[in-house]
Order: C-alpha cells, then structure tokens, then sequence
C-alpha cells in the first residue's frame, strides 16, 4: 500500500512540474545521437559535433543546401576566389558587415567585424603543434610555409601567431592570399568543413581552455555557454547579417515545396533545442510524441519505420509524416591486411568476395535498404558508373569454389582460419557471424575478434590484424577521399588500414589527385574504381541508405551528406502543428 | 573511535598508492596506444608521434607513475584527452543528474525493501510470503532493459504520465524527468534487496533471545522492531553502504535510455573513445569513495550494536 502511494505520489508530482506543449515558439526541435565533445571547429571531427559547430560558426564555403550535385557556395567569403593560372595561388575576398557574435571577450561585450587577420588566425589555430587538431590533416603539406611554421613551433614556448607565412597572409583587411604547394583540388571543400571555421583571437586568449564551451562565431545562431546536459539551446543570432534562402535548387524541390521561403532573410526560426539521445527507443518515441521535428532513423527502427516496398507505413502517412531515403556516400567493408603473405593470392580475395550473401545481409541488417557495392566509389560521385559492374560482389559458391581451388586451397584446405576484427556490439556480432556462415561455405574457418572502438582502431593502425571490418563516410564530395583508402602511402596508421599497396593505382592516383574536377579527371577515377573491383583488395560490402522522418509542419529539410549548416535554412508552420499535434 | 578513524583514514594512503600503481599499469603499460583514436580516421603517424609527446605518453615510466600519484592525492585530475573539459568540471556536473536520480531512489527502495522483509517476516511461510518470495524471484529474473523498454514506452509514450527523456537542473524541474527511471530503479531493487533483507531478519528471528521475548509475552511486532531489526542491522548496513560508490558513478542504462546526463554516461563515452584522464579519475574516485563508506559502515556499526567498539 504504502509503495503505491509512494507510486502516486512521484506521479502527482510530476504531472504538476510537466510543462503544458505551446505552439507560439518558432522553434526546432532535433535529436542528436551523440554526446557532443565541445565546440572547437579544429576538433569537430565527427558528423555530429560538427553539426552542432555549424550552428554557431561558419567557413570561407558553404554547400548549398539544395542544388544536386554538390555545390559550393560563398559563405564568409563574397565570391569563389580568384585563382591563378597554375592553380597554386588563391585570392579570398571576405564579406563586410559580418560581425561576430557578443561576447565578454570583446571590448564592451559587443562582437565585431570579421576581417582577413581571423582567417589567417583560424588556418594558423588548425596549424598549431601546441593544439594537436583533429582536422589538421586536412592542410598538412598543402600550404606553402605553414608545415614549417607547425615544426618550428612545436618545440618553441609558445606559438607565434604573428609570425608571417608566405601561403597564408591578410593582404588587406578584407582580402587572404593563400598559397598552396602543389594543386589541391578538394582545397575549397576543405574550407568549407567545420575544421576551417572561422574563430575570434579574443575569445580563444579570453577563454583559454574553455574556449570550446564559449562558441564565439558569426553564425545565425548563438549558444552564450555549451553544457554537457540533454539539451543546446541556440538562439536566434539577432545580428546576423542579411542572408537569404535561396531562390534555386534542383529539379522538384518547387515541388517539395523546398522553395517557399526563397528569398527570405534567414534563420527562419527563432530557438533550435538540440536533443541528446543515444538511444533508439527514447528517440523513436520523442519523435512519435512530436517532440522533435526531424529523426534519423536507424537499425531497429528501420522496421517501424517502412513496409516492404521501403514505402512509409500508413499510420505514419496519416500523421502528415515524411519519409526522408537517400543513398549515402559511405562504404563499408571487410579489409585484409596485406602484409599477410595468405592475402596476396588475388584468387583467395576474389573468391571470398564471391562467397558473401550480400542480398541475405542486406535484408538481416540493412531492410534491403543498402546498395551492394561495385567499387569503393558510391553513386553519386565522379568515378562511379552505373553501367560497370563488379564481377566479384555476385553470390557465387560454385565460382568461388573453383577460385579457391586455382588459389590453392581447395575445399579451404591448407588455410588458417583468419581473424576478422571487428566491434563487440550486438549488431556488430551478428554482422561477423552471419560473415562466418558464408565463408563456411567454401571451408573457409572464421574466427571473430570483437574489440571496443579503441582496440579496435589500435588493432588496425598497428598492423595487428589479419582482417577487419570497417564503413567509411565521405568527408567531402570527392571519390579522392574514398580512393585514398587504397592509396600505399595512406597505409596504416593510415585510413588505408588494408595496407594495400599496388604501384600502378598509386600512380594513377597521385596523377588524379593533382587534376582538378574534369572529365579527364572522372575517367581516371573510374579506372581506379574498376582496378579495385577486380583486384579485390576488401570484400566490399555496401553504399548505406540514410533514413530520415520529418514532421509534416518541419520545413526545408533536405537530405544533405554535409549539413554542417543546413540548420539555418529550417522553417516550422505552426499553424500545421497546432492541428496535426492532436494526432500525436 | 576518533583514533580508529584517523588510523583507517591513514590507510587511505597505501591504498590510494596501490590503485595508483594498478592505474599506471593498466593504461599507461598494458593499454594500446590512445593516439590513434584520439585524432580520429585520418591520423598520420607523425601527428601521432606529436600527441603522444603532447600527452606525456613519452616521459620516463617513474614520471608517468608520479603524475597518476599526484594526481590521486590532489584530486587535480586536468583535462579529457577527448572532450578538452576540465574533468573536474565534468564529474561535478554529471554528479548532479546521477545523484538526483539515485539517491531518494535508492532511499525509497531501501526503506520498503525494509518494511516489505519485515512484513513476510512476520508472516513467513503464510500467503503473502510465498507471494513476495515469488514476485522477487520473477523480478530477478526479468532484465533491467526489459523493465526500461517497457515502462518508458507504456508509461511515458502511451499514458504521457512521464518525460520520455531528457533532463532539467535545479528544483523541482528534474522531477519529471527523474520519476520514472526513479521507480524503475526501485522496482529493480526490490527483488534482490527483499530476498537479502528477508533472510537476514529470519536468521535473527529463530535465535533463543527471540524465543526468550516471546516467552516474556513481548508483542511479535515489538520483538521484530525492537530486538530483530536491531540485530539484523549490522548485515544490513553492510550490504546497503557499500552499494553508495555504484550510485554516485551512475546508473548507465536508465541514464541511457533516460537521456540523463550523469557520471554513467561520461564514463561510458571515456571507455569508448581511450579518455584515460577521465576513466583513472573515476577509478581512483571511486576507490576513495568505497574506502570512506567501509569506515562508515565501521562506524555505523558501533550505533547498531553497543557491543561493537572501535579499537
């Protein structure tokens, strides 16, 4: 009796503490499915942290937030830069009237203009040896001087921000003159991601070591203060500049009524309340309680989500709900290491890629939702092509069979059973086991080896495996970064973790990587797409689909693979959430 | 007594030196190199080199140790490798979610864990104490997730008594969002708590000094509260004070599934992602905290039973 009070009570007091749902706020509510490590740009090195860091500050680049292909844009720069005519030299014009955010660190607490002095300071920051940035990989040997700055001062006190680099300096006070060392042609994606964000010197010196909990920017959102709570709150930047949505986009987005709000001065909303949820179920039912406005959905919810035409449930759609597919630029994989003498036998790669059940996987793990994939390049990517298909990714046993006899080890005989290194989550185990029943099947013996993230990524960069199983997700749109996962010199500790190393695609490689976006360019990357397909140095795996669900009253959401700075093109129709929240 | 606490306080010293040196050798000699995970996907061999530098990965073993050391004795932990937070900072704050969380659940649980014990205690072996014994035997053996998954969704989707999840500081805004993880942490209590409980009040309750009370015509209800709690008290003690270290490190799936900012949490992600800083910080907190709580139960002891002195 006296639990159930106890019971009761806990539930009266928390009916008298709820808060009453309003429909007045312009606001949008988002989950993000990760802990967020702060809000430095040199360190926002995940999808999710840099999300979260485009909400406050912005780059020299932006992509446009419509328009397919991938396209650049000028963001904090006024146009795309002047180049010169060996492509090493690039003159940036800084926009005027861009003001920082308010903040103590400023005389008199009021933020003020942005000028070319912080572009060069927030290069020279993701350069600092003393900082150790995440994203320094990004410059590392780009910029004329800036590699000898870094080791001079690795061993210097303190690093000299004055000092003058001659591939990086303020012309004036509103233009940059950056020098690069040999052509670098994904160099303005580069300045379009978070790590090239754009800080304040006063706030970095005033907040020392805090700095990543006081985001100082100049973008259409401010956060005064980043708490590790359950929650971001960010407001509306009350003097954000004027900049408007845009008026073009690609094909059917008038449609999707993606382009109502072209022209109007952005943001659009007034408040973003980001939600910290690790979980699928919260975050499922926060979504179907119309507590958040936009969900990523993901494995088990998969399910729930669609029938199995991979059309949105109907108890959904009666909700005014959206369902969001598009294709990822991301691959997974199982690499071997090839520093293992058994991984050189082209035969035995082969004919284990043609012993994965690709179509039973992706319906156990994916909902039939992934695309197998042909190269590492996925579709949408120059490199690319529909029309070629790789041999190897067919579920073949009788093939694979004879390949494994001509690679000498018929029936598996004669072979060790390999160590496939992989996560030690439940899906992950699945994952590995249903991979052990296929290469069963050509008497191939598998033995899992399930790590932690941090074993794991030790394992690979130490050479310490025979296999390993891993996705990779575009940092840019470019097949160069999928490519390089192959490329010798990337060789582990490396991303290319498989240690491959084959001359003739390195060298087609080193030349592709100098030659800016040309069909030249395309065609030599489709070769080395081709190359790895029928050279089998991974047992390919899949091109992932993303799976978003949009409330019907959330609009302007696109799929987009770098949203860093999408948020600020969102919009709510509060009228349509008054009615259809009664539906929830 | 007061020189039997400062002696066991001083053991806090070889003790704090024997986590320390089990620390050291755990993730300064045993553990991979963090580097790797630390720079993320596109680390370079060089910029490993730089970190580890950075990181003092490359002093000497006996300046590696000595850090750990100091580090235990002054409770100066510095900063995450992987957040850049001061850690300090970090546990204060995700102390606060977790204890709002715990404690008055894990009072509320101990107290009716109590009196539920007592009641099949003077009706053993009738109805109700079948009934219990069955009800803490199914609870047992029903996972902690299962009772999460359920309650959210039944309790806090389809009835909307409670916040799905989520988090508010300060007074009483974390109530809504600390209820019902609150009750399901209670309810997870109850089976093993009561089984315990039970079971150590029947082993008082057929002692002669029992039979004696009885025998006086003492009342069943005063000899349970009176003579048999009292002396139960000291296992009791026992089992409740040393579960207080694991409440303030977190309860990590209701924090989890809560969305629930606490100490679970932030050592969970440390795990993840080789934040060695954060993860001895919590090992040596942790070592200090169960070291305090045995010197209270030690303490506790010699109030529940006279017969106890602290020499």
């Amino acid at each position: 009796m006296k639990s159930l009070m106890l019971v009761l009570s806990c539930m009266l007091l928390a009916f008298a503490c709820s808060k009453e749902k309003t429909f007045d706020e312009r606001e949008v509510n988002l989950i993000s499915p990760e802990k967020i490590s702060g809000f430095d740009p040199i360190n926002a090195s995940d999808r999710y942290s840099g999300n979260e860091t485009g909400k406050v500050y912005e780059g020299l680049f932006e992509f446009h937030p419509l328009k397919r292909p991938y396209e650049l844009m000028p963001n904090l720069a006024e146009a795309l830069p002047v180049v010169s005519a060996d492509g090493l030299t690039y003159l940036f014009k800084i926009r005027k009237g861009v003001l920082f955010h308010d903040s103590p660190a400023f005389k008199d607490g009021v933020g003020r203009e942005l000028k070319a002095s912080d572009i060069v300071y927030s290069i020279k920051r993701l350069a600092d040896p003393k900082l150790n940035a995440k994203g320094w990989w990004l410059l590392d040997d780009r910029l004329v001087g800036l590699n000898e700055w870094r080791t001079k001062h690795s061993t210097t006190d303190k690093t000299n921000y004055e000092e003058e680099i001659e591939g990086l300096r303020k012309i004036d006070e509103y233009t940059v003159q950056m020098k690069l060392k040999k052509p670098y042609p994904q160099f303005l994606y580069a300045l379009a991601m978070p790590y090239t964000f754009i800080v304040a010197r006063e706030a970095v010196e005033h907040f020392g070591k805090e700095f990543l909990n006081y985001p100082v920017g100049t973008g259409a959102f401010v956060l005064p203060k980043f708490e590790q709570t359950s929650m971001i709150t960010y407001v509306r930047n009350p003097k954000f500049r004027d900049k408007f949505y845009p008026s073009e986009g690609e094909e059917g987005d008038d449609k999707l009524g993606l382009l109502a709000d072209a022209g109007k001065k952005i943001p659009l909303v007034d408040k973003i309340n980001v939600h910290i949820v690790v979980e699928s179920q919260p975050k499922w039912l926060s979504f179907m309680k119309a507590k958040d406005d936009l969900l990523e959905v993901k494995d088990v919810n998969i399910q729930q989500t669609i029938n199995s035409k991979k059309e949105l449930k109907d108890e959904h759609k009666e909700k005014g709900i959206r369902l969001i597919m598009k294709p990822m630029l991301d691959v997974t994989y199982y690499a071997f290491n090839h520093e293992e003498p058994i991984f050189k036998n082209r035969k035995l790669r082969q004919a284990m890629n043609l012993a994965f059940d690709r179509a039973t996987y992706n319906r156990l793990f994916h909902e039939n939702t992934a695309f197998e994939a042909h190269g590492p390049v996925p579709p949408g990517l120059g490199g690319q092509t529909k029309e070629f298909k790789n041999p190897y990714i067919k579920y073949d046993l009788e093939q694979a069979k004879k390949l494994l006899a001509e690679a000498g080890f018929p029936g598996g005989k004669g072979l060790p059973t390999i160590v496939v290194q992989t996560r030690s989550d439940t899906i992950s185990r699945q994952q590995i086991e249903f991979f052990e029943k296929c290469m069963e099947k050509i008497g191939i013996n598998i033995d899992a080896g399930t790590n932690t993230w941090p074993e794991l990524v030790n394992k690979v960069s130490k050479k310490q495996h025979q296999m390993y199983t891993m996705a990779w997700g575009a940092d840019y749109p470019d097949a160069e970064n999928f490519l390089g996962l192959l490329y010798c010199p990337n060789q582990s500790p490396g991303s290319n973790g498989a240690n491959y190393c084959n001359p003739e695609f390195d060298a087609i490689y080193k030349q592709a990587t100098t030659m800016q976006e040309s069909p030249e360019r395309t065609t030599l990357y489709e070769k080395l797409n081709e190359m790895v397909a029928l050279d089998a140095p991974w047992i390919l795996g899949f091109h992932r689909t993303d799976i978003y669900l949009a409330q019907a009253w959330l609009k302007n959401f696109k799929h987009m693979e770098f949203n860093h700075s999408q948020f600020q093109y969102l919009n709510v129709d509060l009228e349509v959430k008054k009615q259809l929240s009664k539906k929830f | 007594m007061i020189k039997y606490i400062i002696r066991r306080l001083l053991y806090l010293i070889p003790v704090l030196l024997g986590v320390s040196f089990i620390i050291f050798v755990l993730f300064n000699l045993v553990s991979g190199d963090p580097t790797a995970v630390l720079l993320g996907k596109n680390a370079t061999a060089k910029q490993m080199a730089e970190l580890r530098e950075q990181l003092g990965l490359n002093k000497p073993l006996l300046d590696q140790y000595f850090d750990v050391v100091k580090s235990a004795f002054t409770f100066n932990f510095g900063y995450s490798w992987a957040t850049k937070q001061e850690i300090s900072h970090m546990i204060l704050q995700g102390a606060y979610p977790s204890l709002c969380l715990s404690v008055p659940a894990f009072v509320i649980a101990t107290i009716l864990s109590l009196i539920i014990s007592l009641v099949v205690a003077f009706y053993r072996g009738k109805g109700i104490d079948l009934f219990v014994r069955i009800m803490c035997i199914a609870g047992v053996s029903v996972s902690a997730l299962a009772y999460i998954l359920f309650f959210q969704y039944f309790f806090a989707y389809k009835l909307g008594w409670f916040e799905i999840s989520g988090f508010e500081y300060g007074f009483p805004d974390f109530i809504p969002f600390v209820a019902l993880p609150a009750i399901i942490f209670i309810l997870l209590s109850l089976g093993p708590d009561v089984r315990f409980f039970r079971t150590v009040i029947l082993d008082e309750i057929y002692q002669d000094y029992v039979r004696t009370a009885r025998a006086k015509g003492l009342s069943e209800v005063v000899i349970l509260l009176k003579h048999v709690l009292r002396n139960a008290l000291i296992p009791i003690i026992t089992y409740v004070v040393i579960q207080i270290p694991s409440l303030i490190l977190g309860a990590l799936l209701l924090e989890n599934f809560f969305s629930i900012p606490g100490l679970g949490g932030i050592t969970l992600n440390a795990l993840n992602s080789s934040d060695f800083p954060v993860i001895k910080a919590m090992a040596i907190l942790s070592s200090v905290l169960y070291i305090l709580l045995s010197l209270l139960t030690d303490v506790l002891y010699t109030f529940a039973d006279p017969r106890v002195k602290l020499k």
